[in-house]
Formats: structure tokens, C-alpha cells, sequence
């Protein structure tokens, strides 16, 4: 299937920009998320109850919308780790603090399928509309069901991925011990338009994804099965993308792929349970903008043995 | 009664988030919903929390609540006449 759209909000400067791969910086401590100007993109009425989360989800999704053309996506399909935490946060507070009926806003917009549910009424879509949450895979198990409905009767799928950082998350990675990595803690949203149709548009083959939750087996028997089922090997793959949490792994994550060329990450996004997704978008523009690079795998460990893998190739692969 | 009026803009413009929305920029006769200020449905169940929760009033018949919320001058009227 065809990757016809991306579209990215980050730390980085990747939305609308097709030049982004080549200004990626190391993130600094601290660093912000870049934004377009949101109002250019959601109606004024609405966006005033939007936390962050949803504007970022709702305004790559309409770029994908407006990039491929498919103004009607036979499926809207979210992956979120942590979902909509400012509401959340901001509904708990309420509950403790308020004396009498809570505000219903921030309830009803706490839940993790409320990006999807957005993105669903400022389409005026009422196809399938699906939000995983599962933790470091979350982006990875939307990409499977993207596929699921890709090879069943849908055409098109708008599917993508977000999670918010907000303050209150570093002091609980703080007091959770993992010390010097709040400060690097990010938001960010990468969305696609996937299609059984290449098109003019088309930047790049999404071969397969696959994932496997608290792995306990060695990792390279994982990855020799998952190419192996795609009919492929590592010499086959060109690039890797790796994405792991701190230091921690780094190291043997290269000596796994060796002689590959292993790039992290979270160098360039910084930690979020869904930066995945950036790492699709990384590779879908290298694949499309570099000639010499047929086929990417990114290998996502980010949370514990938690292993998403996924394969895209060129389209001249 | 219009410093009533005043706070109920004030209230209504923090408790809903409308941005860019001073109170000078809502008349006691604007409708709030609809083609006026454009509330919605959610907006209506945040007005429903602040009359019970500010002024004492639980809307006991939820029909009335398009007439009592339809501009700032009912919603004054209203609270005048049944807060506790």
C-alpha cells in the first residue's frame, strides 16, 4: 500500500516543510514544539476547547486530507500512548478541587479516542474510526489495522499517531527515577493517507508492520522472522531507524543491525510513546528524496521489550 | 442587574474559553447560541454547571434551559428571580 500523504508536527521544522529531513537537529534540553498557526486549519468555535494533542491531530490529519485529495477517508484510525493527558489532568483537578457539578469539557474531551472522534466530525466522516492504545505500539497496532482495512474493501485510511507532554508528566518521570530524561519528555503528531492506489502523489511503499509486547525472546530472531515473511533479509534493508529509551540499548540496537547503518531517533524527537510515527515520516521522505535508499526498517523499542517493526520500501523497490 | 449582567460575560468568556471574545464584544441581547456567539451543545451543559454551581439553580426542566440561556439579558433575568 502507498503512502500518498504525511504530515508531521514536532520538535522538529517538518510540518509542510519537504525540506525538514535535511534540517534535523539534536534536541536540545528543553527544546519546543514547533506549531503552525492551528487557526488557519480549525474553525475559531472550535478550536478554544482544544488542548494541544487535538490541535496537532487535527491539523496533520487535515493536511493529509488536503496533500492526497481523498477528502472522505474510508477509515480515521489514531494511535495515542497517554491520549489526551491536559484534559485529563485538568478533569482529575476539577473533581478534587470543585465543590458541586465538575465542568463536563474536560471530561469529555479526557478520553484517548477524542483525536479521532475530532478529526471524525471536521471531516464529516462516519466511516470506522478507531483509536489503539497500547502503550510504546500504539502507532504500530493503527498501522496493522490501516492494513487490516487496506486489504479488506477500503481504498483509502487516514491513519496516524499523537501524545502530549505536560508538565506534571516530567515530575512523574522524575519521581519514577528516570533521572535527566524529563527534560528531553516532547509532543508531536505524524498522520498519513494510506491507499491501494499509487498516485502522483505517492512518496513510498508501506511494506508491513508487526509488533510483539513484553518480548522475552532475542530481538534478532523477531527481526529475521518479520523480513523473513516479507520475503526479505537484513542485507535487503539500506536504513534503520531505531528508537529506544535514554542510553540504555543503543549500543547493542547497532551491534543487532551491524553493518547496517542504525540511526536513533530520539535524538531528533525526543520521548514520546508515539515517535514512532515520526520515525514513518523520516523514512517515507528519505525513500522518496533519495535515490540510493530502497527499503527502511524502523525498529521501535522504546518502552521496556516492547518491539514494533516496521518495513517501507521505495517505490521504485 | 448590569453588574450581573457584567459578570455573567465575564463568566461565560473564561468558563467557555472564547478566545478573542472581550466583553464589550457581547450586547445583553446577543444570542449565545446559533447564529450570536455560536455555543454548542457542550457549551450549554458548562452554562447548566455554572447557574447550579455560582447562583444555587439546578434547572430542574432541561426545555427551559434554551429560553433561560438564549441571551444574556434572560440568563439575568433568570437569575435574579431564583437564585438562593
Amino acid at each position: 500500500m502507498y503512502i500518498n500523504a504525511c504530515s508531521t508536527i514536532s520538535h522538529q521544522n517538518s510540518f509542510r516543510n519537504e525540506n525538514w529531513i535535511n534540517e534535523l537537529t539534536v534536541l536540545e534540553e528543553g527544546s519546543e514544539l514547533i506549531t503552525p498557526n492551528y487557526k488557519e486549519f480549525i474553525a475559531p468555535s472550535a478550536i478554544r476547547r482544544m488542548s494541544k494533542i487535538i490541535r496537532m491531530g487535527l491539523t496533520c490529519s487535515k493536511d493529509c486530507v488536503e496533500q492526497s485529495g481523498i477528502e472522505n477517508p474510508d477509515a480515521i484510525i489514531v494511535g495515542t500512548g497517554l491520549g489526551c493527558l491536559s484534559d485529563t489532568e485538568k478533569f482529575l483537578n476539577n473533581s478534587l478541587t470543585i465543590k458541586g457539578l465538575i465542568p463536563p469539557t474536560s471530561f469529555i474531551q479526557s478520553t484517548h479516542n477524542t483525536i479521532a472522534g475530532q478529526i471524525s466530525l471536521a471531516l464529516k466522516n462516519h466511516n470506522y474510526n478507531i483509536t489503539h492504545t497500547q502503550n510504546s505500539l500504539s502507532f504500530e497496532h493503527s498501522l496493522i489495522d490501516a492494513i487490516l482495512c487496506l486489504n479488506e474493501e477500503d481504498s483509502n485510511v487516514l491513519v496516524g499517531a499523537a501524545d502530549e507532554d505536560i508538565p506534571l508528566l516530567g515530575e512523574l518521570i522524575n519521581e519514577l527515577g528516570f533521572k535527566g530524561v524529563s527534560n528531553h519528555l516532547t509532543s508531536g503528531a505524524s498522520f498519513f493517507m494510506l491507499s491501494n492506489n499509487k498516485t502522483a502523489n505517492s512518496k513510498a511503499i508501506l511494506v508491513d508492520s508487526y509488533t510483539v509486547g513484553l518480548n522475552s525472546s532475542d530481538p534478532s530472531e523477531i527481526i529475521n522472522a518479520f523480513l523473513t515473511q516479507n520475503n526479505r533479509s537484513l542485507n535487503d534493508i539500506d536504513l534503520v531507524l531505531s528508537n529506544s529509551f535514554g542510553s540504555i540499548g543503543a549500543t547493542e540496537i547497532k551491534a543487532l543491525f551491524s553493518p547496517i547503518k542504525v540511526t536513533p531517533i530520539e535524538q531528533y524527537t525526543g520521548y514520546h510513546l508515539t515517535n514512532a510515527a515520526f520515525s514513518t515520516h523520516l523514512a517515507t521522505d528519505i525513500l522518496h528524496q533519495n535515490a540510493t535508499t530502497k527499503s527502511v526498517l524502523i525498529y521501535n523499542t522504546l518502552y521496556n521489550n516492547n518491539i514494533g517493526l516496521t518495513l517501507l520500501d521505495s517505490l521504485e523497490a | 442587574m448590569e453588574n450581573l449582567k457584567a459578570t455573567l460575560k465575564e463568566q461565560i468568556i473564561e468558563r467557555l474559553n472564547l478566545e478573542d471574545i472581550s466583553v464589550s464584544d457581547i450586547n445583553d441581547d446577543t444570542a449565545l447560541f446559533g447564529e450570536g456567539l455560536g455555543l454548542d451543545s457542550i457549551d450549554a451543559l458548562e452554562l447548566i454547571v455554572l447557574m447550579e454551581n455560582d447562583y444555587g439553580i439546578e434547572l430542574a426542566n432541561p426545555e427551559e434551559g434554551k429560553e433561560i440561556f438564549s441571551t444574556i439579558n434572560s440568563m439575568a433575568d433568570y437569575i435574579s428571580k431564583n437564585k438562593k
